[in-house]
């Protein structure tokens, strides 16, 4: 723990820096502040050399090789699987390995939903989904003919309104899909209130995790989902790879939606049979270095404390409300007004300063924000805003980082009040 | 430095605080609308032409960045008296000239999306024709 805490046991976030060399890069010839994380974090060094250890020691083509170094690089793959469930607090044998949580959301919608979804049943999203978790229910309700429904958005602050899940429930849903960490506005779902909710009224529970794996103590059990999505990247390990969790049963009854080498038992010229399990789910050669790096970023983050990644997020999370106003006096904050409901994020919109503007500006002094809807469309919609700035923070994340930030938004409140 | 000042100069902030020809035509020849669907900018193009395909007049109206709006003030500055196919012509050359300063790659979909309204508008305006 030393190695990255104060001798009181927090964050030093000036230390975990250490373990991160790109933010000591100078893009641009200007230094970095990087508050992006929460559409991409950056990869701590720990995780490069466990992938190039073995890309360099133990590469072959898992699941297939009968000599030494094919066993070493199946080991290294079930490892990496078996270290990643263990760190979501769930069996190796329900976490299926998939290139993103895109695609775990795809493979939930188009397997689970096309199988048990008919005409006139009611798929359950928030108004306020990344698209990962909307589109593939568009779709597939729209193919079988069934109804997508939504839990509404407050106008003005867009906080998920839950209290109305009740009411929504008596549509019967046959399944609830819901971010655990909305994108935009930081605020947490309360699945574990939800979850039984859910299943009294005959529904099932499938969360989006992306935003909430990297940034706050996540065990799938204690969530009450029955599946349970997630990216690699967004912890610190490659843009290839995410998981999907799913209870052991549902994961039998479904059917794979690629198929091809690895996922097969037996195979004829007209038909084949599937593997059990996970395998069934991941069709060709396995992405076993990408699932090395996830292995990698959850020891890294269980290294620094997932408790103290959160408290430290909750600390910058804090100045940023606290400043934001009086930096840029006109930002109209989305979500949680109190840093401690919040995860890892804080987006507003200013009148007086389009958010891209603001990024542009911003990038003057290195400081790296994202403008846009954050592939959340409907829900800037709802507020009727075309786009919002995102600061978002990380373990690495420093007061130097804040300070460039607030000079930066005095820097855009002074150009355009000009 | 100097080149990110100059995105940001009087000129351009002019435009963006009060555009020139923003607002509805009685009876527009086309109206289209042009969105980024990346970062949600949106320019709705008005324009009169004539049987000649002459444009005799211009308005456009949308909300977005500075830069998307500016720009696409500017450019209705330059439409009246221009002919359709001159517009087909034009590129991001044209639009860098008329903001007087080179917009970099993460910002070039704002500046180009009232020129590519207005070509979309154009498009519209010969298929149906």
């Amino acid at each position: 723990m030393s190695d990255w805490h104060t001798p009181g046991g927090q964050l030093d976030p000036l230390k975990v820096r250490a373990a991160y060399p790109i933010l000591s890069t100078t893009p641009g010839g200007r230094p970095l502040h990087y508050l992006d994380s929460a559409a991409t974090a950056q990869r701590p060094k720990a995780v490069v050399d466990a992938v190039s250890n073995f890309l360099l020691t133990a590469n072959a083509n898992p699941h297939r090789g009968a000599y030494t170094l094919g066993g070493d690089a199946t080991a290294a793959y079930e490892g990496a699987r078996a270290r990643t469930a263990a760190f979501l607090g769930v069996p190796a044998e329900e976490l299926v390995m998939l290139g993103s949580a895109t695609e775990a959301l795809n493979l939930v919608a188009r397997s689970w939903g096309r199988a048990n979804l008919s005409r006139g049943d009611v798929v359950l999203v928030t108004e306020a989904e990344h698209h990962a978790n909307l589109i593939p229910w568009q779709q597939v309700t729209r193919e079988v003919d069934a109804d997508l429904e939504f839990i509404p958005v407050d106008d003005v602050t867009g906080e998920i309104l839950w209290d109305r899940l009740e009411g929504l429930l008596k549509l019967r849903p046959k399944i609830v899909a819901v971010g655990h960490v909305s994108n935009v506005l930081g605020s947490a779902a309360p699945l574990a209130q939800i979850a039984p909710q859910i299943h009294a009224a005959g529904g099932l529970l499938a969360v989006d995790g992306c935003q909430a794996v990297a940034n706050m103590p996540v065990n799938i059990p204690d969530t009450g989902a029955d599946f349970y999505a997630f990216s690699a990247h967004k912890m610190g390990a490659l843009f290839s790879g995410g998981g999907l969790w799913a209870r052991a049963h549902l994961l039998n009854e479904m059917n794979p939606i690629e198929t091809g080498g690895d996922m097969i038992r037996e195979v004829r010229l007209r038909d084949a049979t599937f593997a059990e399990g996970t395998q069934k789910f991941e069709a060709g050669t396995p992405d076993a270095s990408g699932t090395v790096a996830l292995a990698a970023a959850c020891d890294f983050i269980d290294d620094l404390g997932r408790e103290q990644i959160h408290a430290h997020e909750v600390r910058m999370l804090e100045r940023v409300l606290r400043e934001l106003p009086e930096a840029l006096p006109d930002a109209r904050i989305l979500g949680p007004r109190d840093a401690k409901d919040r995860i890892g994020l804080v987006s507003f919109s200013s009148d007086l300063v389009h958010a891209h503007d603001l990024a542009t500006i911003l990038d003057r002094r290195g400081v790296a924000i994202r403008a846009g809807h954050h592939c959340a469309m409907p829900l800037h919609e709802q507020l009727e805003l075309s786009a919002t700035a995102r600061v978002s923070v990380a373990p690495y994340t420093t007061d130097e980082d804040l300070d460039a930030l607030f000079d930066g938004l005095r820097d855009a409140r002074k150009i355009f009040a000009r | 430095m100097g080149g990110m000042d100059d995105l940001y100069r009087e000129q351009i902030l002019e435009h963006h605080r009060t555009p020139h020809n923003f607002g509805q035509l009685a009876e527009p020849t086309i109206s289209v609308d042009g969105r980024n669907p990346s970062c949600g900018d949106l320019i709705t193009m008005q324009l009169q032409l004539d049987a000649e395909g002459l444009i005799t007049d211009v308005a456009f109206s949308g909300r977005g960045c500075a830069i998307s709006q500016a720009s696409a003030s500017l450019l209705t500055d330059e439409l009246r008296g221009k002919r359709a196919e001159e517009i087909t012509a034009l590129g991001s050359p044209y639009v860098m000239e008329l903001l007087g300063v080179e917009v970099g790659p993460s910002r070039i979909h704002c500046a180009l999306l009232g020129l590519e309204t207005t070509q979309k508008a154009i498009a519209t305006w010969r298929n149906k024709a």
